[in-house]
């Protein structure tokens, strides 16, 4: 129950008379009769008990209500205001993220990461091979790609530099538009068809 | 679009009064998004910190829907020269050099034709979607 009468006579206010209902009674002890389903005759049958008694019962569903919602905001503000944020704060660009890209018609940029998850791609469609970390550097116009691999079982590494240095320039030269100048591989595991 | 604070017109009675006209940074921006929107192999511009933040407060306050997007994009005009930077996404199988030139090139050519302005188009393509 929202009053404990022992606990109210004990607060601040403990010596001071409580101002009972107009039949005299105590509104706490009409609440806590109610609560207890043990109303007397007298609470049953007076209009002033009766108003107590329905305060009471709108205070528990006001309060027994709220507690049991769930206040939170509808799912799809919640989604879009942390998707948005988010997003943008992930994707918040530094200007070391970027690479220059060689246009006549004014300054141009190209993310760093994007750049690197292409070139990385290029060499996951290849036979044989997936490509785990790809690092890109750039002088002047020109990349130097650093990237690690990892080969199927029975893959000649004998050739996995030719094909993925070949596969790296010519990626860097369609998809990205910049010419790749120099590529390290690092085979750095095997793995195997199930 | 505003008049240029400061200019005084002139009230001679016959004569037409001198007029200036000055282009938002607002509305350059909202063009420059418009014309990058339509160039192939734009798949889409992203906002700044700002603008997303800002859509968001609009999605849930609710906001004018007639204004043109300018989300990625934001433009300085001084004098008459505009200064245009955009951020784009684009998709695999576009060369990002060729896309970024096409992109500075239509935006320049639709922002400098209906504002007369000298236009410097930045481009950076923040993502290449696979």
């Amino acid at each position: 129950m929202a009053l404990d009468p022992s606990a109210a006579a004990t607060g601040p206010g403990a010596d001071e008379q409580i101002e009972p209902l107009a039949c005299g009674r105590d509104a706490a002890v009409v609440w806590d009769h109610a609560a207890d389903g043990m109303l007397d005759e007298h609470e049953r049958g007076c209009p002033h008990c009766a108003a107590a008694i329905a305060d009471a019962h709108g205070l528990d569903g006001v309060v027994h209500r709220m507690a049991q919602e769930q206040p939170l905001p509808p799912p799809s503000l919640m989604d879009t205001v942390m998707e948005a944020v988010l997003d943008t704060v992930t994707a918040e660009l530094r200007p070391q993220d970027l690479l220059a890209l060689d246009s006549p018609a004014g300054p141009a940029r190209l993310s760093r990461p994007a750049a690197a998850r292409v070139l990385r791609h290029a060499v996951d469609r290849m036979d044989g091979m997936r490509a785990r970390s790809c690092r890109i550097e750039q002088d002047g116009v020109h990349l130097t790609v650093a990237i690690t691999v990892t080969a199927r079982f029975g893959v000649d590494l004998a050739s996995v530099t030719a094909r993925v240095r070949q596969m790296v320039v010519a990626a860097g030269e369609q998809a990205l538009g910049a010419p790749v100048a120099r590529v390290d591989i690092t085979v750095v595991d095997l793995w195997d068809e199930p | 679009m505003s008049a240029t604070p400061g200019a005084t017109p002139r009230t001679t009675p016959g004569a037409a009064p001198r007029t200036t006209l000055h282009v938002g940074d607002l509305v350059v921006a909202r063009l420059a998004a418009r014309a990058a929107r339509g160039v192939p192999g734009v798949a889409g511009l992203r906002p700044d910190l700002t603008q997303a933040l800002l859509g968001v407060a609009g999605t849930v306050f609710g906001q004018q829907r007639d204004t043109l997007p300018a989300d990625g994009a934001t433009a300085v005009v001084e004098g008459g020269h505009a200064d245009v930077s955009l951020t784009v996404l684009t998709r695999l199988g576009h060369n990002c050099r060729d896309l970024a030139a096409a992109v500075q090139r239509a935006v320049s050519a639709e922002v400098g034709a209906y504002t007369g302005l000298q236009v410097t188009v930045r481009v950076t393509i923040a993502d290449v979607l696979i």
